[in-house]
């Protein structure tokens, strides 16, 4: 009478069936990608071919030039880094439908208190990096909490508030590195290097520092806070249907205002990054809009956790080859942009294509 | 300077005319972030689009030594690049906001590359002979005895902006089109099943948006400016989205959103003139964004709250009566 009666032997036949149908999918999907990928980048190499008089050695550099060396290998490991926390700071908002746009507010606000506690904050080893980490993350949080309480309450716009905060957070740091973190007699706006203590260790020989373990395991940890915790399937259900949400008695206020104070702790840990592994000291103009990149690495991956780390490498790749491009065979950073542009646009069409049959065939994604 | 100074300055003539250019740039995206907004396609491509306008506005009237030619490239431009952006995203299903970025990304790359192309230099136009839209002495208006100097004098562009705003009213509620283009952004299967093209309705509120924006990165770099510095937007594509939510997706409100941001900014470089760290005045245009946010929330929850009380008010009653 109902589906239950189903016999166990047809039940078998139809997980077969579904699970030969993933097969195809993921193999046609596999297809595609490589097809736009070649595409994308017969796209660049044609940009190439008509502005440098060296157009080979130009795109050799793009393509290979991340993993021509070990420390090249090591740059780019460290920029997926950051990449990898900003994405994972974007996935948590956007999977609960808040256009919160403050990663890079909550980067500059963390990458402070790094810096504030790595300068003046003396600790003995272990606990003084652990010490740095927390503040920095305790500031994203923080800084999170005041878009999410002014939407809960107010109702207030979060794509206005965030933008509006991020520039508050900027001209905070300018100001608080200019007149006091800098030492007067220093020729650029930095500050002194971070204290021994506060520098998170690097791998021998190479640029990898333990941030890069760090933000593994905040992969992990949004994952499972996202799907295997009550308060992440809340979040994700008002992410899907925020009036569902609410008639089925989920607190949408509360889950509002902890997605984006909970995303400040990735984007807080990726100033803290920049400042205690990448730069080890406080610079002007530590991130020119990384948290856009950020985004660009979320979308690449459809929110999902566990894929951010996988486009964050692959995003971090165009990055660093861009800039060995630019450096050992003149082509402009602005070229390396257009390129970056072009394989962006190509790859989100053919990404979201592959998105939408799955929907059509009722898969759950 | 003391703060009577500013005080006075603030209070002066000049200070107003500021606020009005200062706007204008603000203005024209936001008025058309409106129009796409409304239509359910979020332009996060103003950035890029007022980019690209800005520097075709400089280069075409550097080479043609006509201002009206550089005027029209901007605006082609402007819409070649909305076109580029809605192929992406209504025919090849990329994502609106990656799309945006990237067609961001592609401005800012593509407007330096041109630039160094024409010039040999990767900064500024200061080698081209641009020209700027004219200054237009309004005849009535200049007679006024204080309204004068504040209303005349100003680039053509601030005039063609303020236009805009009543333009964009008729257009999105007095006309067919506009019509059609806030049923498709409010439920496109209601408005496609009601025979409107959707597909179509937003590419033509892309392009509406692109000209918008194009027409106010043309006043950036031939009227607020006299040459294009690469990158001099510097995040007003993104004021204006924020001038559109702020002024609660109306072009009236997004008019007031978009003079407040200008009053704030115009207010910042007054008081930089005391002895004040520059940090503190550039954060002022952003609280008081952030102010009038909560100010704007908690009355329109004050009203619905009041709506309810009537309706039930009038439930009572109604019960009572029966």
């Amino acid at each position: 009478m109902t589906v239950e009666a189903a016999s166990p032997a047809a039940r078998a036949l139809d997980r077969a069936q579904i699970l030969r149908q993933r097969r195809r999918q993921a193999l046609s999907q596999a297809a595609r990608t490589v097809v736009t990928v070649a595409v994308a980048l017969a796209v660049g190499f044609a940009i190439t071919v008509a502005v440098s008089d060296r157009p080979a050695l130009a795109f050799r550099a793009l393509l290979t030039g991340p993993v021509s060396s070990l420390s090249r290998v090591g740059t780019w490991i460290e920029d997926a880094t950051t990449l990898t926390l900003l994405g994972l700071a974007i996935a948590v908002v956007f999977r609960a439908r808040q256009f919160s746009l403050l990663a890079e507010g909550q980067l500059y606000l963390g990458a402070l208190a790094a810096g504030i506690v790595g300068l003046h904050l003396p600790l003995p080893g272990g606990l003084h990096l652990t010490a740095g980490l927390a503040a920095a993350a305790l500031a994203g949080f923080a800084f999170g909490l005041v878009p999410g309480a002014l939407k809960a309450i107010y109702n207030a716009n979060e794509i206005v508030s965030t933008l509006m905060l991020n520039v508050v957070a900027v001209r905070l740091y300018d100001l608080l590195l200019t007149y006091w973190l800098k030492p007067p007699t220093a020729g650029y706006t930095w500050s002194d290097p971070l204290l021994p203590s506060a520098i998170l260790p690097r791998l021998a020989g190479t640029r990898i520092n333990a941030a890069a373990a760090l933000a593994l395991a905040m992969v992990a940890a949004v994952w499972v806070l996202l799907y295997r915790t009550p308060w992440g399937y809340e979040l994700r259900m008002v992410g899907a249907n925020p009036h569902f949400a609410r008639y089925g008695g989920i607190p949408t206020r509360r889950v509002i205002v902890l997605s984006m104070a909970l995303s400040g702790i990735p984007a807080g840990l990726a100033g803290a990054h920049l400042v205690m592994g990448v730069h080890q000291r406080l610079i002007l103009n530590i991130s020119l809009g990384l948290a856009f990149e950020g985004i660009v690495v979320a979308l690449m991956a459809g929110n999902h956790p566990l894929l951010v780390p996988v486009t964050a490498l692959a995003y971090s790749y165009l990055r660093i080859g861009g800039d060995i491009m630019e450096r050992t065979a003149a082509v402009g950073s602005d070229i390396v942009r257009i390129i970056q542009a072009t394989i962006i646009l190509l790859i989100t069409a053919q990404l979201t294509r592959v998105r939408r049959v799955r929907r059509d065939t009722g898969d759950d994604r | 300077m003391t703060i009577g100074d500013v005080l006075a300055s603030i209070a002066s003539v000049t200070f107003v005319a500021g606020v009005l250019r200062v706007a204008t740039p603000i203005l024209l995206p936001a008025l058309g972030g409106l129009i796409s907004d409304l239509a359910g396609v979020i332009n996060i491509a103003l950035e890029g689009t007022m980019l690209a306008a800005a520097f075709t506005g400089v280069a075409v009237s550097a080479l043609t030594q006509n201002a009206w030619a550089g005027l029209a490239g901007a605006l082609a431009v402007s819409a070649l690049v909305s076109l580029i952006l809605g192929f992406a995203h209504l025919h090849l299903r990329a994502d609106l906001i990656l799309a945006g970025i990237a067609v961001n990304f592609l401005a800012s790359g593509g407007t330096v590359f041109a630039l160094y192309s024409l010039t040999g230099d990767k900064g500024t136009s200061s080698r081209l002979a641009s020209l700027t839209m004219p200054y237009v002495h309004v005849p009535v208006l200049r007679d006024l005895p204080v309204l004068g100097p504040v209303l005349s004098g100003q680039n053509l562009l601030v005039y063609v902006a303020f236009a805009m705003v009543a333009v964009v009213w008729v257009f999105l509620y007095r006309t067919v089109a506009g019509t059609h283009l806030r049923a498709v952004g409010s439920n496109p299967d209601a408005a496609a099943t009601a025979g409107i093209d959707v597909r179509r309705t937003r590419y033509l509120a892309l392009v509406y948006s692109g000209l918008l924006a194009g027409l106010g990165g043309a006043h950036m770099s031939m009227g607020y400016l006299q040459l294009f510095q690469r990158d001099m937007t510097a995040g007003r594509g993104f004021i204006a989205l924020a001038a559109v939510f702020l002024g609660g997706r109306h072009p009236v409100g997004t008019l007031l959103a978009a003079l407040l941001f200008g009053a704030a900014d115009a207010l910042a470089t007054q008081l930089g003139s005391l002895r004040i760290p520059p940090q503190y005045v550039q954060m002022i245009p952003y609280l008081v964004t952030v102010a009038a946010l909560v100010v704007y929330g908690a009355a329109r929850q004050r009203a619905a709250g009041r709506r309810q009380r009537a309706m039930a008010n009038r439930l009572v009653r109604t019960e009572a009566g029966g």
